[in-house]
């Protein structure tokens, strides 16, 4: 390396000049080696290894006195320290944002999820250049770095192998990705992603289904192990980013029932035992009270047995779930630690990206899919549903896709009140944080209570690292880090306090913290309500400052329980009014930017109207795949059948719990079509399919081009029709949050279960291609009300997921 | 028989012990005659898919008088592929009332078997209707009840009745 100092500050790092001297031939010609060498991170610079747990809450973890055993978040606090005052966003992608550019999300785009990229700078959801990533600038500095698990930084309609890959993991700094790029996935079914290519749905061996957080640490340990093999030198920067705990709630028997009978008392009883064992456990202060809880959400001594059964099952998968998480990053510290790293390794574990879902709404579901699409079901409909899809037991299995009610997410959130999506208290954005790094740390086993942002890892990471700030990436200045560095917290638990102050919005939930005191004010809507008659109300005519305003004076209220408001209406005013500065400054502005296309301002009608797949195709992603949603499309494919017929799938997108399918069985075209699970269709030619070049169609005829339309199947071969059947209503938004599409087979869940033992089903003729025609001839009007909802619908996704 | 109609009820339930709760509260409104009933039937899949037909109340006959060996009712809505795998399948035979008879003629075992997934319970009776509100009362715990009406219990009328009742469970 050259001798004089590497300047960090503009990256990447130019090569050093030629030391050496160049002759006509290498008689006489001096060489340098430092032009063949690469940039190094500075001496001493650790590993990091960053883990990012999914949709939990502050009291889940019994770290922080939660209700779900966590070992190895306790060793790791034990030999380091527990943050007890650190925060997220309240929602998944802006929180992710934040803790990789180490700016505020709405800054970097990410008001919302990716899966909206609406029309304002702050809700993009396109990470800007001029704000790099922290494993970019690592992977500038030297560093090797890899990402594993949920991404969720990628626009849904980027997804695909025309990407631009841009903003996929491998784009943003990060040397290898293995993972999912949406924002959830079955934990059995997952749709994997690697680097830049999809490249399927794994398969379970030994009589046992696949399980993504097993393979996510092997997938980690591989990695590290791999790169030591060739380089024994080199820190490393593990992103490790799992499922867990997001729907599908997922997870083997042998560790839910762990937890049979251990919630039968109920969510409200949880909530007291986590508060006192927090408090025993001193995660709380003393004299910090257990909020109240609102009364959008049930008592647990309202509930019915069968309920109280229900519901507690419910929270025993969850916990299941969660403690196989910790045991699989376990595992990933255990090889860490084998490979004699461990304390050389700055290991920053968070517990949650906001705080436990309320998504399952009140009963909780057996498809998370139908609260995103707007279906309300009664708890009656709720218990119909899951009998009929394979009964309580089935819950946590491969063949459901459950979410659990949101009083247990309340209890997960204990001792605040709310949770996920709401930014303006901290069950939405305090999250629990470990921190180990033995060269730092003098007293393992430490509480912190420093006021800590997810905007803040990233620079104390590049301080921990030796590795300053960069004003250039690219040629482009940089927008200063949002952050501050907590690294001298680590060796002193009296390190000053630099996050003074901090905005927080989503979904139009919004606080502002200055100095210990937090204004919050919740937009008037229940967290799980985002149909469009519950959204007009913050429309035309909408003044945000008169939405309630609650204060509270933190380092006298941890919880967030007593409300000042009235006894300091001027400090509500100042900071209402620092609320609206920081929004300007950082992009929040307009609020419910995020949803805009439900106040009328959708994105332009899609040009693309006919697919063409050639041949055989697979996983293709969910956000790329047709949208054949409201309105009349036609699929048609063109088979060269064999004598002595055909079958098998010939398109099948998504599963049984919402998904639709073209196949042949037993000589038959078929078409099925299950809307959410909740209803299903089938289809059957009344002959079979001749040989030959054989061309077969399905057309619906919508009623209506509009949400949840029901229409007329027709099923067509070589022309003639063959058979059909009427559809009463269909999928309005999206059939899955994670599933894909194949041509030529049926991948991962199927969407018919007939042929589940014959998954994946491959087609025994040739497929020459297959055509979804979505251009239904629709009037500009209609195309419009289409578009609209179409941009509705993942503007309502995104909020949730 | 009487000649009053009977209404054949289904009962579904997500949580096996609470299925017995109400199984036991309807028996016991038969034995104290308050209902008068052809028989009611429990019938529990564990988690492991396996059939346990756990009660039978078809001993206690109508009106409360006891009749037959304790399992017609049973053995008489449950065709033989599902009563092989009850504790009682072995039992067949001359157990089996008239009355029952008539229901193996009807053949719905085989459709309940498969309508319960694993851990779940189905009860199944078959009563005057002039009990209708009682009994639905004490099947609180059902998370789904259907009905159907027959004007006799003969093989034919129950088949058409419990599938007419079955399909009251759908959607």
């Amino acid at each position: 390396m050259p001798a004089e100092p590497i300047d960090r500050t503009v990256l990447p790092i130019r090569r050093p000049p030629f030391g050496g001297a160049v002759k006509r031939t290498l008689a006489g010609s001096v060489p340098d080696w430092n032009q063949a060498m690469h940039v190094q991170p500075p001496e001493g610079a650790p590993n990091v290894l960053l883990v990012l747990v999914d949709d939990a809450g502050f009291g889940n973890p019994s770290t922080f006195g939660g209700a779900i055993s966590t070992p190895n978040y306790t060793r790791m606090a034990n030999d380091g320290l527990r943050y007890n005052r650190f925060h997220v966003t309240a929602v998944c992608s802006p929180t992710r944002a934040a803790l990789l550019t180490g700016r505020n999300q709405h800054r970097v785009g990410y008001g919302l999820v990716s899966e909206f990229s609406g029309p304002f700078p702050g809700y993009n959801a396109t990470i800007p250049r001029d704000c790099a990533t922290l494993p970019r600038i690592l992977q500038e500095n030297g560093y090797m770095t890899g990402a594993f698990g949920k991404w969720h930084l990628t626009p849904d309609n980027q997804q695909g192998a025309a990407g631009p890959f841009n903003r996929w993991p491998t784009g943003l700094g990060f040397d290898y990705f293995w993972g999912f790029l949406g924002g959830e996935a079955g934990q059995y079914d997952p749709l994997i992603t690697e680097n830049q290519k999809t490249i399927g749905v794994p398969s379970g061996s030994d009589d046992k289904p696949y399980y993504f957080p097993d393979d996510m640490a092997d997938k980690t340990i591989e990695w590290l192990h791999r790169i030591r093999s060739q380089d024994s030198q080199t820190p490393w920067f593990a992103y490790v980013a799992t499922g867990c705990s997001h729907a599908p709630h997922h997870v083997p028997r042998e560790w839910s029932d762990k937890y049979r009978g251990r919630f039968d008392e109920g969510w409200d009883v949880m909530r007291e035992q986590t508060f006192a064992r927090q408090k025993e456990l001193g995660v709380v202060p003393t004299g910090t009270e257990l909020t109240d809880r609102d009364e959008a959400f049930e008592s647990w001594d309202s509930l019915d047995e069968t309920n109280r059964r229900l519901y507690a099952r419910q929270m025993e998968i969850y916990a299941g779930y969660s403690e196989n998480c910790d045991w699989n990053i376990g595992r990933i510290i255990d090889a860490v630690e084998a490979m004699g790293e461990l304390d050389n390794t700055v290991v920053i574990w968070i517990w949650g990206d906001n705080g436990a879902s309320m998504e399952g709404t009140l009963t909780g579901t057996f498809n998370e899919m139908t609260t995103l699409n707007g279906i309300p079901l009664t708890a009656e409909q709720q218990m119909g549903l899951i009998f009929k899809h394979g009964g309580l037991e089935a819950w946590g299995g491969e063949l459901m896709e459950p979410h659990y009610s949101c009083g247990w997410a309340l209890a997960s959130n204990t001792p605040f009140q709310w949770g996920k999506q709401v930014a303006s208290h901290l069950g939405g954005t305090r999250n629990p944080m470990v921190v180990r790094y033995p060269t730092a740390v003098t007293d393992p086993g430490g509480l912190r209570s420093h006021f800590t942002h997810v905007i803040d890892i990233a620079p104390t990471v590049l301080e921990l690292a030796g590795i300053p700030h960069p004003t250039q990436v690219d040629g482009i200045e940089q927008e200063p880090l949002h952050g501050f560095t907590f690294a001298d917290s680590l060796s002193s638990a009296s390190a000053p306090e630099r996050h003074t102050q901090q905005y927080f919005e989503a979904v139009g939930n919004r606080a502002m913290y200055k100095d210990g005191w937090w204004l919050a004010q919740r937009i008037p809507r229940i967290p799980w309500q985002l149909d469009p008659e519950v959204l007009r109300k913050f429309g035309a005519g909408w003044d945000p400052d008169t939405d309630p305003a609650e204060l509270y004076y933190l380092p006298d209220d941890f919880s967030q329980a007593n409300d000042l408001a009235d006894q300091y209406p001027e400090k509500v005013a100042e900071l209402q009014a620092l609320f609206w500065e920081e929004a300007e400054r950082y992009n929040v502005l307009p609020l419910l930017g995020g949803l805009s296309s439900f106040y009328g301002i959708v994105p332009p009608i899609p040009n693309e109207s006919k697919f063409t797949y050639r041949g055989p195709m697979e996983n293709i992603a969910a956000g790329v795949i047709p949208h054949i949603y409201n309105h009349s499309y036609t699929i048609s494919a063109d088979l060269i059948v064999p004598e002595g017929g055909a079958e098998g799938v010939i398109v099948a997108a998504f599963d049984h719990l919402g998904g639709f399918g073209l196949f042949v069985q037993d000589g038959k075209l078929i078409h099925h079509y299950s809307m959410l699970g909740v209803l299903e269709y089938t289809q059957e030619s009344d002959r079979p399919l001749p040989s030959g070049d054989v061309t077969v169609e399905m057309v619906f005829a919508a009623d209506a081009p509009k949400p949840a339309t029901g229409g007329e199947v027709t099923l067509l071969v070589n022309g003639k029709r063959v058979g059909g059947g009427r559809m009463e209503n269909t999928v309005p938004a999206r059939f899955s949050g994670y599933a894909g599409m194949d041509i030529g087979c049926d991948n991962g869940l199927v969407v018919h279960r007939s042929y589940a033992d014959k998954a994946p089903f491959r087609f025994t003729g040739t497929i020459k291609h297959v055509v979804f025609d979505i251009d239904p001839d629709l009037s500009e009007a209609d195309a419009q009300t289409l578009n609209e909802h179409a941009a509705q619908a993942l503007a309502a996704h995104g909020a949730n997921a | 028989m009487s000649d009053e109609t009977l209404d054949v009820l289904i009962a579904v339930y997500l949580i096996p012990d609470l299925a017995k709760e109400d199984f036991d509260a309807l028996v016991k409104l038969i034995e104290d005659k308050t209902v008068a009933s052809d028989g009611v039937v429990l019938v529990h899949k564990d988690a492991d898919g396996v059939v346990h037909v756990s009660e039978t109340g078809d001993h206690l006959g109508r009106k409360g008088v006891k009749v037959g060996g304790g399992v017609g009712l049973v053995l008489g809505l449950f065709a033989p592929p599902l009563l092989a795998a009850t504790a009682v399948g072995g039992a067949v035979g001359g157990l089996v009332g008239k009355f029952a008879r008539k229901r193996v003629a009807a053949g719905i075992g085989d459709k309940m078997d498969d309508a319960l997934p694993p851990g779940s319970a189905g009860l199944i009776s078959v009563y005057d209707h002039a009990n209708a509100d009682i009994v639905d009362k004490t099947l609180a715990n059902a998370i789904r009840t259907s009905t159907a009406q027959i004007d006799n219990a003969s093989a034919e009328e129950l088949k058409a009745g419990l599938e007419q009742a079955g399909s009251g469970l759908a959607g």
